[in-house]
């Protein structure tokens, strides 16, 4: 049955656009800095002036528009019930292997389908030696070039619809996915909902769930009270108490304010800039952002240039929150669908790995050296490699898709 | 003055060279915006990019969209700038620079308001944020009247370092034991050895680190409109203590009780995002601050609603407030770091250093202020001699209620109450 609603996309700012944005960088009016202040309070001044100078006078969006351009692009409408139809977007990679695994990448914020980029190459390769996969990458609701929500309570099980209608429209009856960040999140919405059924492995590059509570898990709860953890687990409780305390300011301003800080983020080129780039210097495993800052701008003018604006993005927080009255994972459940766990170092929410298991069924699990909470554009070697190993023979989620085992 | 094209930080709205002969002698203040911060203003709101809002939102999301739109059409078009700060250049304003240990000279902005009665009280008002030094203005004929009936005062308003016309501090570490620095040198230097405090927001923060190290010997009483301190513990206030673990059952029994507990969770879980930004990245949110007179009008506008007792406020009144943090000397980033130096970027909490004290205290509860804990509770700050409350007024009360504010430091300190002649030689009256 052909759906007639996809279209192939091409992003196109207007020169208007375009002629705005240099209009309001040639404006910016700059903060001053305490002394010594380095990142202890934010985004540094020197960073924020040498990326302003950069994407007021060298940056290139024209160049880097043609550049994405050459990703196979997409949009279609979802309808999702309750909130009438929205139109997504999305990257879909089809390997040259029939038998491919179908991968629905989810990204998070603040991250964007582009994400996907350097691991498309990798896991839609054709090899002897590897399973591979038909990549689907979705703008979210809300982000990058997918329309937003026009009304309130678009939340898990919103986006996890979206998600498989979209798998479905595209064929794909049964696939896999992957994700971090809300990618993450979501993935465990979706496969509340989905798995099983349509999902039937998942993976995750931020694989949490909540603490222990003594009636759900009351083995793990008393481990929590008594058994001393061992130095790399308090390493990794002690980065994300860390994360807790010192890094929470945007998630509780998005989950309580949106619309607030919205305004700001809509207005101000460098309020938005430095709003993203904190997180994408905080969050990665110290990538290199001074040797890419060309990837750096693109990034964050995907956010200017978005289709629902930059203000949209936030109120996922708030939705899957309810305005900060609930954590993130309500509305989830244990699932048995297989799942697979990458754990990097850097990366901001670091629970026991005992954990995990409250999270799902888990089959695979990684652990690298390198790499943080962009793993698929930090690592994607490493990340890609992770699902290789999961989907590939003789991996604990070989031949989850029935017929599609990822090889010829 | 401030030149767009090199993005070099915010110049002074009215940039005053320390004299060299003497930095620390008082200079008068004219507010001079120039003329081409006005035009770059201008020029921005022209620009201006608004976002969306969903269908429904109302204020559950931020500040409303309609509202926004409405101020920013204001602000471009008939807001009168120059008619405010005339207004503004009326009231008595000075300059000085203040000496503070390990941070050099600041220049300190103040209003100085004296009355005509010889034996009035000397009292410093301190603001908050997103407050500033003109929420003392409606109180200003009320407090310095010469009336026989009520005491009279001698009214000193500052702008916080780093707010309003004050320079901010150049180094990290400006905290407590700072602004109390400051307060104490400026009241010196304007000859009030003694003198007593009003404040709220920050200025009841700062005014227990004052009251802490210059209480009795220069700060002789104080009223706060802001009557929280720390929450007790089993070992500090153990009565107090269990009395906070029964709350949620004990505040069923009373519906105004009931009100102020949910009304305390509700702000701590929906009304704290700027908070915590600010407390751990001021820089980060100082550049949509700085950058974006929209990003900054809802930032604060939020607040000046969400946080009043429905305070009809008026377009003008709300971008003259805007305005003022607009225009600040050191920009509007600056002050949004007092929350990140109190806190040590979130590593405690911002009465750290401060304990309580006998110097008498006045407590004004106003129903809408944002955290209501057990009026008892005050006792662990202080020496509770006077508490009013009233049914009507918020968060930002020298502004909403100003006669009821104004009214309760004349209980307070006048004859027959609590705190009267708490000043030697200056009790209120001729």
């Amino acid at each position: 049955m052909a759906d007639t609603t996809e279209q192939p996309f091409t992003v196109a700012v207007s020169d208007t656009d375009l002629e705005l944005l240099r209009k309001k960088l040639d404006l910016v009016r700059l903060p001053d800095e305490l002394e010594g202040a380095e990142w202890n309070y934010g985004v540094p001044l020197a960073d924020i002036k040498r990326l302003v100078a950069y994407w007021k006078d060298s940056f290139d969006w024209r160049k880097a528009e043609a550049g994405i351009n050459k990703l196979p692009m997409f949009t279609r409408d979802i309808e999702v019930d309750g909130h009438g139809t929205l139109n997504i977007h999305y990257v879909h990679q089809k390997s040259e292997v029939k038998n491919a695994i179908p991968l629905l990448f989810v990204h998070g914020w603040p991250g964007d389908f582009l994400e996907v980029k350097k691991v498309l190459p990798i896991l839609t390769a054709k090899s002897d030696e590897h399973p591979s996969f038909h990549v689907v990458a979705i703008s979210l609701p809300g982000f990058g070039f997918s329309e937003a929500p026009k009304k309130p309570g678009f939340a898990g099980r919103q986006y996890a619809e979206v998600f498989n209608k979209l798998m479905v429209a595209l064929g794909y009856n049964e696939y896999v996915y992957q994700g971090g960040d809300w990618g993450h999140i979501l993935g465990a919405h979706a496969v509340t909902h989905y798995g099983h059924t349509n999902i039937k492995a998942w993976h995750s590059n931020m694989p949490f769930y909540r603490a222990p509570k003594f009636f759900s898990n009351p083995l793990l709860f008393l481990g929590m009270l008594t058994i001393p953890f061992d130095t790399v687990t308090k390493t990794r409780l002690a980065h994300s108490m860390k994360w807790q305390s010192k890094g929470r300011g945007y998630f509780i301003e998005q989950a309580t304010q949106p619309q607030t800080l919205g305004y700001s983020l809509s207005d101000s080129p460098v309020g938005l800039l430095a709003w993203i780039y904190e997180k994408l210097v905080d969050w990665s495993d110290k990538y290199p952002w001074t040797e890419d800052e060309g990837r750096l701008l693109e990034w964050i003018s995907i956010y200017w240039f978005s289709r629902s604006g930059p203000a949209a993005a936030g109120r996922i927080y708030y939705e899957m929150t309810s305005q900060n009255q609930h954590d993130v994972l309500e509305g989830t459940k244990y699932s048995s669908v297989p799942l697979g766990a990458s754990y990097f170092p850097g990366e901001l929410v670091r629970l026991p790995k005992s954990w995990t298991s409250m999270l799902g069924n888990v089959k695979f699990e990684a652990e690298h050296d390198k790499g943080g909470h962009f793993a698929a554009y930090e690592q994607p070697e490493k990340l890609a490699g992770d699902l290789r190993k999961m989907f590939g023979k003789g991996g604990p989620a070989h031949g989850v898709v029935p017929g599609k085992n990822g090889y010829d | 003055m401030s030149d767009p094209t090199d993005s070099d930080p915010i110049e002074s709205a009215a940039a005053v060279s320390p004299d060299p002969a003497d930095p620390h002698a008082e200079r008068p203040f004219t507010l001079s915006v120039p003329e081409v911060d006005l035009s770059l203003l201008r020029k921005r709101l022209d620009l201006v990019r608004l976002p969306d809002e969903l269908l429904g939102a109302e204020r559950h999301y931020g500040a409303p969209l309609a509202d926004v739109r409405r101020l920013v059409a204001h602000w471009r078009g008939a807001f009168d700038w120059r008619a405010a700060e005339a207004r503004i250049n009326a009231l008595p304003m000075f300059v000085r620079g203040v000496e503070v240990d390990g941070f050099g000279t600041l220049e300190v902005h103040y209003v100085h308001w004296r009355s005509a009665v010889a034996g009035a009280i000397p009292l410093l008002f301190v603001h908050g944020w997103p407050g500033h030094f003109l929420e003392v203005r409606k109180m200003l004929p009320l407090l310095t009247a010469s009336e026989p009936d009520h005491p009279s005062f001698h009214v000193v308003a500052l702008s916080l370092p780093g707010f309003g016309f004050s320079e901010a501090p150049k180094k990290p570490g400006f905290a407590g034991p700072q602004y109390a620095e400051v307060f104490n040198k400026l009241m010196l230097a304007l000859g009030y050895d003694k003198y007593v405090y009003q404040g709220g927001d920050w200025g009841h923060i700062l005014g227990t680190h004052a009251v802490d190290i210059y209480g009795h010997k220069h700060i002789k009483a104080w009223l706060t409109n802001l009557p929280v301190y720390r929450d007790p513990t089993l070992f500090t206030y153990p009565i107090y203590y269990l009395q906070k673990l029964l709350l949620p059952i004990t505040t069923r029994f009373n519906d105004k009780a009931r009100k102020d507990y949910e009304d305390t969770k509700n702000f701590y879980q929906k009304g704290r995002g700027y908070f915590i930004e600010q407390a751990t990245d001021p820089q980060t949110i100082g550049y949509s601050l700085a950058d974006s007179p929209v990003g900054l009008l809802a930032w604060i506008y939020e607040k000046l609603v969400s946080w009043t007792d429905n305070y009809p406020w008026t377009d003008d009144e709300v971008l003259e407030w805007i305005s003022v943090y607009w225009f600040s000397r050191a920009g509007p980033a600056a002050a949004s770091r007092i929350y990140h130096e109190m806190t040590g970027g979130q590593s405690y909490d911002w009465w750290k250093g401060s304990k309580r004290t006998t110097v008498p205290l006045g407590a004004a509860y106003f129903p809408a202020e944002g955290t209501r804990p057990p009026k008892q509770w005050l006792n662990m700050l202080g020496k509770v001699v006077f508490r009013s409350e009233h049914d009507r007024g918020g968060h930002f009360a020298a502004f909403e209620q100003p006669q009821l504010l104004a009214g309760d430091l004349r209980k307070m300190f006048g004859k027959g109450g609590p705190a009267y002649g708490a000043v030697p030689g200056k009790d209120g009256y001729n």
